[in-house]
């Protein structure tokens, strides 16, 4: 049986590559399409962190039956599960694990898909630990086009308490960028407002 | 099946010696950890077929990260052919065939290192892997790791602030010569693994990652790039690093390179004379190239 790409371990250890490189910059992203064989960015990325030692959450029901049994992970609620996956489009009605002070990593990662990564009508400044700029305090660009204007605001409300909050990681069909918990953004340009 | 083993024909091991679950667990721990800079994030260190402190926290590290068409530098003390870097280089070049080992700091992806950073300022395509036996720098002021657990969220120091002010009122300075605890992105306070003072200032607003791994206590911690990373210090004793004047006051030189600008060793010799000598071995001979290029060029 003829194997996807994206469950053999050579391209799993390339696509972990790209997301350090993305968490590790904010704000910069990162082409998957080697990677891909066609398949959605968002897919890759599970298929490259999920076993059966993690739970996930669906709340907008984006994985088929075969996907679940082949990604292993334990079906969870969106309010207690590592990792969520979602749908940008459409506004966030949970609220995820934003972790313990203890064990801040217990805060969920978020993996939002949306139409594009890198250009489109919203428009953000960045700001934070990763981002290069003049000196240490740096300031990036980011834009964005399908993401659900609810997503901004609850995720500043999520990584008010540093260190808990969650981490976001968007998608589009080949593309990702990362927003972990300790990165400020700021809407700069947003035609919908 | 999502974690396909990945044996090269004539290898009973899987690529990285590490099955895939293991990577994929160690993977989440690095990206928790990024995100969350300085924060120790625990995961299942797994057996290695060394001693754990020989380097299996550093190892599991480069483990889960390399891939083929990775060139990989190992180094223990700043030095690529002591003792623990060329056992970890020949592990990792029996484990992941295809992959390229150099003792070249700038040509390396992936750098492996005990107790140094390298001299040469690293870029933003390399990462750097410390291996680190002790990862809490409040063990010293707080035997409970549940209430260090507490502290570090909290970002309350001032137990371990008062550990220094102690060694100023008996010694005038701070005596900490490696370990030197280091505040990342202004919370969580790391040990930077025993890199010398020297090396501290060199994790703020780096251009590469950064990554920590204690194999044994079983922690993961990082400094991203462009990350704040502040050595602890007092308004009126400011850090620095350490000093390498002789009694005349004039800065040491490598008796190998001549160089003035490295941290250096300290030899003691039979009759209890003392050189000094570079301790990236790497720097050194790259000093030493171009003394030569310089001499060999027509005037």
């Amino acid at each position: 049986m003829k194997r996807e790409c994206i469950w053999q371990a050579d391209a799993q250890q390339c696509v972990f590559r790209e997301l350090v490189e993305a968490f590790s910059r904010p704000g910069a992203v990162r082409d998957l399409t080697d990677w891909l064989a066609g398949t959605a960015a968002q897919r890759a990325v599970l298929a490259t962190l999920m076993d059966g030692e993690t739970t996930l959450a669906d709340p907008h029901a984006r994985l088929g039956a075969a996907d679940w049994s082949l990604l292993q992970a334990r079906r969870d609620t969106t309010e207690s599960a590592r990792y969520v996956v979602a749908d940008g489009r459409r506004a966030p009605g949970f609220q995820p694990a934003l972790g313990t002070l203890e064990s801040p990593e217990m805060g969920a990662t978020l993996l939002i898909e949306v139409a594009a990564v890198g250009s489109g009508p919203l428009a953000l400044e960045l700001a934070g630990p990763g981002i290069d700029g003049l000196g240490i305090d740096g300031r990036g660009e980011l834009h964005l086009d399908g993401l659900h204007p609810d997503w901004l605001a609850r995720r500043a409300d999520w990584t008010a308490g540093f260190p808990l909050g969650v981490d976001i990681l968007l998608t589009d069909a080949a593309r990702i960028v990362a927003l972990p918990r300790t990165t400020r953004v700021t809407i700069t340009g947003n035609p919908l407002t | 099946m999502n974690a396909m083993p990945h044996t090269t024909r004539g290898s009973a091991y899987n690529f990285g010696f590490l099955d895939e679950y293991a990577k994929k667990e160690i993977r989440r721990a690095v990206l928790k950890a990024i995100a969350i800079p300085g924060y120790q994030v625990p995961y299942a260190s797994r057996e290695m077929p060394m001693g754990r402190g020989f380097g299996t926290g550093g190892l599991q590290l480069t483990l889960a990260l390399i891939g083929p068409g990775e060139v990989v530098k190992v180094i223990d003390q700043g030095a690529d052919d002591s003792v623990n870097a060329v056992n970890l280089r020949q592990f990792i070049e029996m484990t992941c065939p295809g992959i390229a080992t150099t003792t070249k700091t700038a040509e390396s992806t992936l750098i492996q290192s005990r107790h140094r950073i390298p001299e040469q300022p690293l870029t933003a395509t390399q990462i750097l892997v410390l291996q680190v036996p002790y990862p809490d720098p409040l063990v010293v002021v707080e035997p409970s790791e549940d209430k260090r657990k507490v502290m570090h969220g909290e970002a309350d120091y001032s137990r371990l602030l008062v550990k220094l002010y102690e060694d100023i009122v008996q010694f005038d300075e701070i005596t900490i010569s490696h370990r030197y605890p280091t505040r990342i992105n202004g919370h969580y306070v790391i040990d930077p693994s025993p890199i010398p003072r020297w090396d501290v200032p060199r994790l703020n607003d780096a251009a590469a990652l950064t990554l920590f791994g204690a194999g044994r206590e079983k922690k993961i911690y990082a400094v991203p790039p462009h990350t704040r990373a502040e050595p602890l210090a007092f308004s009126d004793v400011p850090f620095r690093v350490e000093d390498f004047r002789d009694a005349a006051g004039r800065r040491r030189a490598c008796a190998r390179c001549g160089c003035t600008d490295s941290f250096l060793d300290e030899f003691v010799g039979d009759a209890g004379s003392k050189t000094y000598q570079c301790s990236d071995s790497d720097w050194c001979d790259e000093q030493l190239l171009q003394a030569e290029h310089a001499q060999g060029e027509p005037a």
